[in-house]
């Protein structure tokens, strides 16, 4: 299927790109490795003027360490490149199980950080054509009015879907976003805005530029649960990851985040104390835990996989996960 | 706008609009129609090519986005009209069906081969499981692979070995063995 006509641009340069972002707007989309935003525009999710393809910008790949220790990775940089680096993998192992995990092997070499971490929300409603949108009726997040999920309210609620994320959140990563004013860091979970219609909290030019890890959360333990259809290729339909590590005193640090199951990754609030008083009981009890998961999962019928069986499944992996980390 | 890339180890140069994608630009503007549109929506893998020797999706790459790159595709693996072991395999061991899967599957088995001359059973599998095949080979499709690296390893084999004991060797191996001469030294050279 063709796509629709654009005009595109290849800058050379991220501030080049920034420009051309800037100026173009809402007439304007970003192609990192177009393995979602081509398939979109080819179901009409999107017909824009300009296409920005930062594909040809140097200096927005690979992978490095910053003087206090800290590892950045280029927003550019493939997929594969962060599931395979040997040295990032034995710092960050859950990193490199969650972008391992990530669609097919072809994929993850065509695919993007930075373009993960800024991946479109997804919903059976909206991730079709437009002649099977046009014949079940339009939603509110393209050319409708009325949300099929939720039809009594005003919000989307496609899920955020990018496996990177949660992975990213428990490893307390930030992300730096370029802009016409300049750069700034922000906290990943910012980056979030929790609306499935406009999932990205950035303003106008900005663009996903860096990834860092912070030193402090190498070597933690990790393990990323991802259920789907199909292993070999399929998106998240409910997936988590635990970040866990136990300090000389006993302490534990643990952070645990979940994806494709609400608009936007989420990390579990209040997870280190309720974890600390699970495991102070003999034997741990790990049901309030799972508890804890499941108020944060908002799974609604976003797929052809119901919701509920979606929610079992997190309460499932949230177990295995901790099971695995805790062992 | 004008954009170059080899293809096949031809340069080429095309007037594209900008939207034209890699598949396009080989099935209509090169009349390369080996390259097959599956789901064109990026998840079968009958569009894979390589991309500077990295397999690819032809279908949700832009054309201009591969400006100056070396694209093979699977008219271009085979050497002076004789098909590579890969291929030979793939329709001795019944690897392809229907064959619409097939050139996909050949290329993403190719970059994998072209990287590690030796991979394990899941190994392929893992390299190959963005490929959908809807005929249910995929039995057939492993012992694919593997039969073109038993011929790799035989060919190495027979070269440093005395001809007699290479021939019987390639006799108890496959039913139509080839010219010794023309034996490629690697699966999927």
């Amino acid at each position: 299927m063709s796509l629709p006509s654009f005009q595109l641009h290849r800058p050379r340069e991220l501030a080049e790109a920034v420009a051309l972002w800037t100026e173009h707007g809402a007439a304007a989309k970003l192609l990192a490795g177009g393995t979602d935003l081509i398939p979109s525009l080819k179901q009409g999710l999107f017909a824009p003027d300009h296409l920005i393809d930062l594909g040809a910008i140097a200096g927005l790949t690979g992978i490095s360490r910053a003087a206090n220790g800290d590892w950045l990775i280029g927003a550019m940089t493939r997929i594969h490149e962060v599931a395979e680096d040997p040295i990032l993998g034995r710092e960050f192992p859950l990193l490199a199980a969650a972008a391992g995990q990530i669609a097919s092997p072809v994929l993850r070499r065509m695919g993007t950080l930075g373009g993960n971490l800024c991946l479109d929300t997804r919903c059976l409603w909206y991730n079709q054509s437009y002649l099977w949108r046009q014949s079940c009726g339009f939603c509110l997040k393209k050319n409708g009015a009325v949300c099929h999920v939720a039809p009594g309210g005003r919000r989307c609620w496609a899920a955020f879907s990018a496996d990177t994320a949660p992975a990213l959140l428990v490893l307390d990563a930030s992300v730096e976003i370029a802009g016409p004013a300049g750069a700034r860091w922000l906290p990943l979970a910012e980056l979030y805005s929790g609306a499935g219609d406009h999932p990205l909290r950035l303003g106008r030019g900005e663009i996903l530029s860096r990834v860092r890890l912070p030193a402090a959360a190498a070597g933690m333990r990790g393990s990323y649960q991802k259920f789907r259809i199909r292993n070999s290729i399929d998106y998240p339909l409910a997936a988590l990851a635990l970040a866990l590590r136990r300090e000389a005193n006993g302490a534990v640090t643990a952070r645990l985040a979940l994806t494709a199951l609400n608009p936007a990754p989420v990390l579990v609030a209040g997870l280190e104390r309720c974890l600390a008083a699970a495991l102070a009981a003999d034997p741990p009890d790990l049901a309030a835990v799972v508890q804890l998961v499941n108020r944060a999962a908002k799974p609604l019928s976003t797929s052809t996989v119901p919701a509920d069986y979606r929610r079992e499944m997190v309460l499932i992996q949230a177990r295995r996960a901790l099971e695995a980390c805790l062992a | 706008m004008i954009t170059a890339f080899t293809v096949n180890g031809q340069p080429r140069r095309l007037e594209l609009d900008p939207a034209t994608l890699l598949l396009e630009a080989l099935r209509e503007h090169l009349r390369l129609t080996g390259t097959k549109c599956g789901c064109d929506d990026s998840s079968c893998g009958a569009c894979t090519v390589l991309v500077n020797g990295q397999p690819a999706l032809a279908c949700t790459l832009l054309a201009a986005g591969c400006d100056g790159a070396d694209i093979t595709t699977i008219e271009g693996i085979a050497t002076d009209g004789r098909l590579t072991a890969l291929q030979r395999a793939f329709g001795r061991m019944g690897g392809a069906q229907c064959g619409f899967c097939t050139p996909g599957m050949v290329m993403a088995a190719k970059a994998l081969l072209d990287g590690n001359p030796d991979p394990s059973d899941g190994e392929i599998q893992a390299a190959l499981s963005g490929n959908i095949c809807r005929c249910t080979g995929y039995v057939q499709i492993l012992a694919s692979v593997r039969a073109a690296l038993a011929e790799a390893a035989g060919a190495a084999a027979d070269a440093a070995r005395p001809k007699a004991a290479a021939d019987a060797q390639r006799r108890a191996a496959g039913p139509t063995p080839p010219p010794q001469a023309a034996e490629p030294q690697s699966a999927h050279g």
